[in-house]
């Protein structure tokens, strides 16, 4: 092993003895369930009635579990890492989320994840729970019309879990939740870069090589290499490019964006802050207003070296639920608990 | 007399039995073009849904779909899963061949709402829509006519390039023989039809390699 080998309990799979780890530190917000694998929120507000469910592979903390709590999801599955949950922990996971008025599935969109939320689906009809799902489809890398596969689910995640968070709390139903989330995560869009792979959990070493002076372009969070390597630019350059084709792919709208500067797992807060203040002042300089921001490691590949942005372009009417408070373990902008709050 | 009815119980005998047989035909149209687990899937679920059976006594179709859907790997196991459990279901109040034509067109359904594959695509659903279509034309020949259809369909599938999950990534390359996840369901049908008439004429559907 080179010293580069992550520091996993030397037992096999890292997963579990870390959801024990996360469930032990977050006790207050979060209770785990193993065997299948799912975590699920221990408070919720009052007027929600229907649930927020989300899940994928393991190597991104913190999500998804990181946004369990009050104004976020409701239970989640984690897969191994990279690797799709198993639908049995979905639908564990789903069971004890429902609401009176259903539960909804937050799917980032890649094939095993759709599968496996789609067979616990079926279950959960079966067994008379009203179920919907929310794609989120936001990596603007894969938008090529040559693949029936379609845009990766990434960085946006973070963004369509809190607004339909807050919008689940204000006592919508299934539908109109549906409706929402399919318009929050249209109106995301995320591209990323990389300098160096993530550390292969095998052999230690970065999981691809890079070339001197190159960066990936439009870099995933799975370990998968870009479709392409360009000489790296000026940190300036770089953004200003990648700002460029982000703010190309959304759909047309008001000219008000949330922004998030998420790190892929092996970059600084003093890097990502840096840059957040190139991504603020190019959207300023673009004529666009800043409605909210993130800046932090939220969905990354393990400890890839790299960034992404993600802009989600803002109606109006969504901004209430930016900003309405979020007690979880991971998203930075927390309320005090009201007394009003109700245990589940 | 043709059947006019086929007893769940025996059909997953007999389901499981023929898996047993074409383990390794199975195995090796999987390493033709997939990760080559699909005999071992097929196998170890029928395996664990008949001593899961004789354990619990259950409905044998609510148990082989409990199996596969919670316990199988791959993607096709879950999703054969949930044809079981919509044949449980439709047997819930009848046996003849309408009920199994309800049970398999809604498990058809459900495999295509998750799956997202039509007909053509070289998957399961190849051997699945013609069954379903044979079930629902009845007639005294209607178990029999299924199994066919399935076996015709899965052969079929030896012609056609894959457009869904890891066979889609060799190509051409896949075309000759049948896809495994086809052969594999055609064999359910072939299981029913000699469960309800043993001396039905249906051909297997496992090809010789």
């Amino acid at each position: 092993m080179t010293s580069s080998a992550p520091f996993h309990p030397s037992d096999g799979d890292p997963v579990p003895p870390s959801l024990r780890g996360f469930a032990r530190v977050h006790a207050d917000l979060v209770e785990l369930h193993e065997n299948p694998a799912h975590l699920v929120a221990r408070h919720r507000a009052p007027g929600r009635r229907v649930g927020l469910v989300s899940g994928g592979g393991s190597g991104h903390e913190p999500m998804h579990a990181g946004f369990l709590g009050r104004g976020m999801l409701d239970a989640v599955a984690p897969g191994k890492v990279f690797a799709s949950p198993h639908n049995r922990q979905i639908l564990e996971a789903s069971r004890k989320a429902a609401g009176p008025g259903g539960v909804i599935h937050v799917v980032k969109n890649y094939t095993g994840d759709r599968i496996n939320f789609g067979i616990a689906a079926e279950r959960l009809r079966l067994e008379g729970i009203e179920v919907r799902r929310v794609l989120v489809d936001d990596d603007l890398a894969t938008d090529s019309a040559d693949t029936a596969t379609g845009r990766r689910g990434t960085g946006a995640t973070v963004v369509v879990e809190k607004l339909l968070g807050a919008a689940a709390d204000d006592g919508l139903g299934i539908d109109e939740l549906a409706e929402l989330g399919a318009a929050f995560a249209a109106a995301s869009r995320s591209l990323a870069v990389a300098s160096r792979a993530q550390t292969s959990m095998h052999t230690g070493r970065p999981a691809f090589e890079l070339a001197e002076g190159e960066l990936e372009y439009g870099v995933g969070i799975h370990g998968e290499r870009a479709a392409k390597s360009i000489p790296r630019p000026s940190t300036e350059d770089l953004v200003d490019r990648m700002l460029d084709e982000v703010i190309a792919g959304l759909p047309a709208g008001p000219d008000e964006v949330v922004a998030v500067v998420n790190g892929l797992g092996g970059t600084t807060l003093l890097e990502l802050y840096g840059l957040h203040d190139l991504v603020a002042g190019g959207l300023e300089r673009r004529g666009f207003a800043l409605a909210g921001a993130l800046v932090g490691t939220f969905a990354p590949a393990l400890d890839m070296a790299g960034f992404s942005i993600t802009l989600t372009r803002m109606r109006p009417e969504w901004r209430t639920w930016w900003a309405a408070p979020a007690v979880t373990p991971a998203f930075p902008r927390t309320a005090p608990r009201t007394t009003a709050e109700e245990t589940v | 007399m043709p059947a006019t009815e086929a007893d769940q119980e025996s059909v997953l005998r007999r389901y499981a039995a023929a898996a047993e047989d074409a383990h390794a035909e199975l195995t090796a149209l999987d390493r033709h073009s997939g990760d080559g687990d699909f005999g071992d899937n097929l196998r170890g679920g029928l395996r664990a849904a008949v001593a899961a059976f004789e354990r619990s006594g259950g409905p044998a179709f609510g148990v082989l779909g409990t199996v596969f859907l919670d316990e199988v790997g791959g993607t096709s196991g879950p999703l054969l899963g949930l044809l079981f459990t919509e044949i449980a279901r439709a047997l819930e109040s009848g046996a003849d061949a309408a009920a199994w034509a309800e049970g398999a067109a809604a498990g058809l359904a459900a495999i295509q709402r998750v799956g997202e594959a039509k007909v053509g695509d070289r998957t399961l659903v190849d051997a699945l829509a013609p069954a379903v279509d044979a079930l629902r034309a009845g007639g005294d020949d209607a178990f029999a006519a299924a199994a066919r259809a399935a076996a015709e369909g899965a052969a079929r599938t030896a012609e056609l390039r894959a457009r869904m999950g890891r066979a889609s990534y060799v190509g051409d390359r896949v075309k000759g023989r049948p896809d495994p996840g086809a052969v594999g369901v055609a064999l359910l049908f072939w299981a029913l039809a000699t469960a309800a008439d043993p001396a039905a004429d249906v051909p297997s559907p496992v090809p010789s390699l």
